[in-house]
């Protein structure tokens, strides 16, 4: 048994020693090949293992601590207290329903407009993608302040609707509700869905829609029967991306506060109760969920793809 | 069916004019080929005919109808396309059905119809299949059953054999030809192989930088081409430059007896196909010196140069290996194979 181990340490000793050497000094083609990968993915690994692995390790060893800002001890108390504790269920369904909600609200407004831009030729259309892609770099407070500018207690559509109903403006102000949020939200997200959805509608066979044309479909019968199955990927793959970044904004949220999501709970946790350890097993859901979530549509999506 | 007018139509884009005053008139049941070099707006053409792009001047018809402003959907027109252009998200039957599906023909009809032509094209055991997993003849076969299921009016075929081995480009050559003579389907063939269009349509129109150059049956078009480009087009062409005086062509080379009830007279260009040229080693009418040999498998083609300097194509028999490059060889040639096709003055 101890023989078998030694021979077996030997043996991984050896395969380590011959891929350093076969990285170092490549006799073949494809040993220069693993070099050449080696060297370009070391930069973003290194990053990868001390920004990215180690925190994560950290967050999730806090999660479990007793003590509520250190290391300490083991407990479930923090999950447990997410999963029957109704006020976190409660964030919780609120952040799935919203970013949901808006993620479909996204791509239905991304599909006719990516539609329309690859498949028509549109005056000035270089500028007017400028324009839809600007938002991709708006910081969300940027968002929010938008938002406020134009439906806020003095905004310019406050402003006119209550002109129009003769509401007082504080009733018709909708910039810190969850209608003001939505819109803040779509803001962030229908640039990204368009992003995605333009590539996909580039790949599109256009010869397929045409013979559906000739062979009597309408316009509206050719999208839904031959460009609708082959934009699906796409769909799934904005799906996946604009629902993700639902979950994640923050910013946005932290100013107009219209609903009490995951990500403004963390920063409670942290910052007004001090609960690092119940913050930590927050966003360690988040993590699980989120890479489960993408792991799974992706799966999904590549069946879809090879079929 | 119907028969097809292409009136005076002119198709732009910006600036540049992909189809130029095209008249065309398709019989009833005719099968007519549009062919020329890349870019001449032959496939701008089947756009046109097809309801794609919309003349900027003149008149498209379908019988006496005026279909230039109909849209693509309500012309009832059959279109099989170069890359196939299948749906793959549909079987092979799902193909045939779609059709008449949008046009409202009820299941167990379409159903049957898209059996009985995947019967006729002999790919029924296909029916299940998703379009991916066949190879490019079945594809072909299957575009073609699903341009036919809506018993269309006029049937456009376009380059519908680009990209298929030589061998299944013949089988399908002879297979379709005999198809479209059995349906009698008005057609319009869209190619640039000249050859296909020779063997499978009734008349080819020739278009060269959005004109027509001409229109006529394969034997017209290769026997008596309109001009240089036709005659260089279709099949191979020496144009030999000559003068026409009192019944006798003379070339730099030599003279020659001038085709009966020729009229022409001056410097003219005359064509002579490389399979009309007598080669031998007597008396001819030129003597040419070989410079290049081609060996085709069922001829060999030789090239060579005529004693004013002028280049002349021959076809030698497959028999005369002993030719070589640097040889003379005699040529004579037919009075009635020379046409002289324009004037040069």
């Amino acid at each position: 048994m101890a023989a078998d181990q030694v021979s077996m340490g030997t043996r991984a000793t050896g395969a380590v020693r011959t891929a350093v050497g076969s990285v170092v000094s490549p006799t073949s083609e494809r040993q220069r090949e693993i070099r050449r990968i080696v060297a370009l993915c070391l930069p973003f690994s290194v990053l990868l293992v001390f920004s990215g692995v180690f925190p994560l390790t950290e967050m999730f060893r806090i999660s479990f601590s007793e003590s509520r800002l250190v290391t300490e001890g083991f407990t479930l108390e923090y999950y447990r207290t997410m999963v029957n504790d109704p006020y976190y269920r409660n964030i919780a369904f609120n952040t799935l329903w919203f970013a949901a909600a808006t993620t479909v609200a996204s791509i239905s407004i991304a599909v006719p407009v990516a539609h329309a831009l690859e498949k028509y030729a549109l005056p000035a259309k270089s500028v007017i993608l400028t324009i839809l892609s600007f938002p991709n770099s708006l910081p969300g407070i940027v968002a929010a302040f938008m938002i406020i500018i134009l439906f806020g207690n003095t905004g310019v559509f406050t402003n006119l609707l209550a002109f129009l109903s003769g509401q007082s403006r504080i009733d018709v102000a909708i910039s810190t509700g969850v209608l003001g949020l939505f819109f803040a939200y779509l803001y962030s997200m229908i640039p990204r869905a368009l992003l995605l959805l333009r590539g996909t509608y580039s790949e599109i066979n256009t010869d397929a829609e045409e013979a559906a044309r000739v062979l009597g479909a309408t316009p509206l019968q050719t999208f839904r029967y031959v460009t609708l199955p082959q934009i699906k990927p796409g769909l799934i793959g904005a799906f996946i991306l604009v629902f993700r970044t639902g979950l994640a904004i923050f910013g946005t949220v932290l100013i107009l506060k219209g609903l009490l999501v995951w990500t403004l709970q963390i920063d409670r946790e942290l910052a007004q109760g001090f609960n690092i350890a119940q913050a930590s097993a927050m966003a360690t859901i988040w993590f699980v969920f989120v890479f489960g979530f993408t792991v799974f549509a992706l799966r999904y999506t590549s069946a879809e793809v090879s079929i | 069916m119907a028969k097809v007018s292409l009136e005076n139509v002119t198709k732009r884009f910006d600036s540049t004019v992909a189809v130029d005053d095209v008249s065309i008139d398709i019989a009833d049941g005719e099968v007519m080929g549009i062919v020329g070099p890349s870019g001449c707006g032959k496939t701008t053409a089947l756009r046109l005919v097809a309801g794609f792009e919309t003349a900027t001047d003149g008149t498209i018809r379908y019988d006496d109808e005026d279909v230039t402003p109909v849209p693509p959907e309500n012309r009832n027109v059959g279109l099989v396309f170069q890359s196939y252009a299948l749906f793959n998200n549909m079987s092979v039957l799902g193909n045939v059905t779609f059709g008449p599906k949008m046009h409202g023909v009820g299941k167990a009809e379409r159903r049957e119809r898209a059996r009985e032509l995947l019967e006729l094209l002999d790919i029924e055991e296909l029916a299940d299949r998703d379009p991916q997993t066949l190879s490019g003849g079945q594809q072909q076969r299957v575009g073609l059953a699903r341009a036919l299921a809506i018993e269309p009016r006029i049937l456009l075929l376009d380059e519908p054999m680009t990209g298929l081995d030589a061998k299944l480009k013949q089988t399908l050559r002879q297979e379709l030809g005999q198809l479209l003579d059995d349906l009698g389907v008005t057609t319009l063939y869209v190619t640039h192989d000249q050859e296909q269009a020779m063997s499978m349509c009734d008349r080819i129109a020739v278009m060269n930088d959005g004109h027509l150059e001409q229109i006529g049956t394969p034997a017209e078009i290769y026997e008596e081409p309109a001009n240089e480009f036709v005659a260089g087009f279709i099949g191979t062409a020496n144009l030999l430059d000559a003068t026409v005086t009192d019944g006798r062509i003379s070339f730099g080379f030599g003279d020659v007896d001038a085709p009966d009830g020729l009229r022409s007279s001056g410097d003219v260009t005359v064509l002579v196909r490389p399979d009309d040229i007598r080669v031998g080693d007597g008396e001819g009418d030129a003597a040419v010196e070989v410079t290049n040999l081609f060996y085709q498998g069922e001829h060999i083609q030789a090239t060579g140069t005529l004693a004013d300097g002028q280049e002349l194509t021959l076809q030698l028999d497959r028999s005369l290996t002993n030719v070589e490059t640097g040889d003379t060889l005699s040529v004579g040639f037919d009075p009635e194979t020379l046409h002289v096709i324009r004037s040069t003055k």
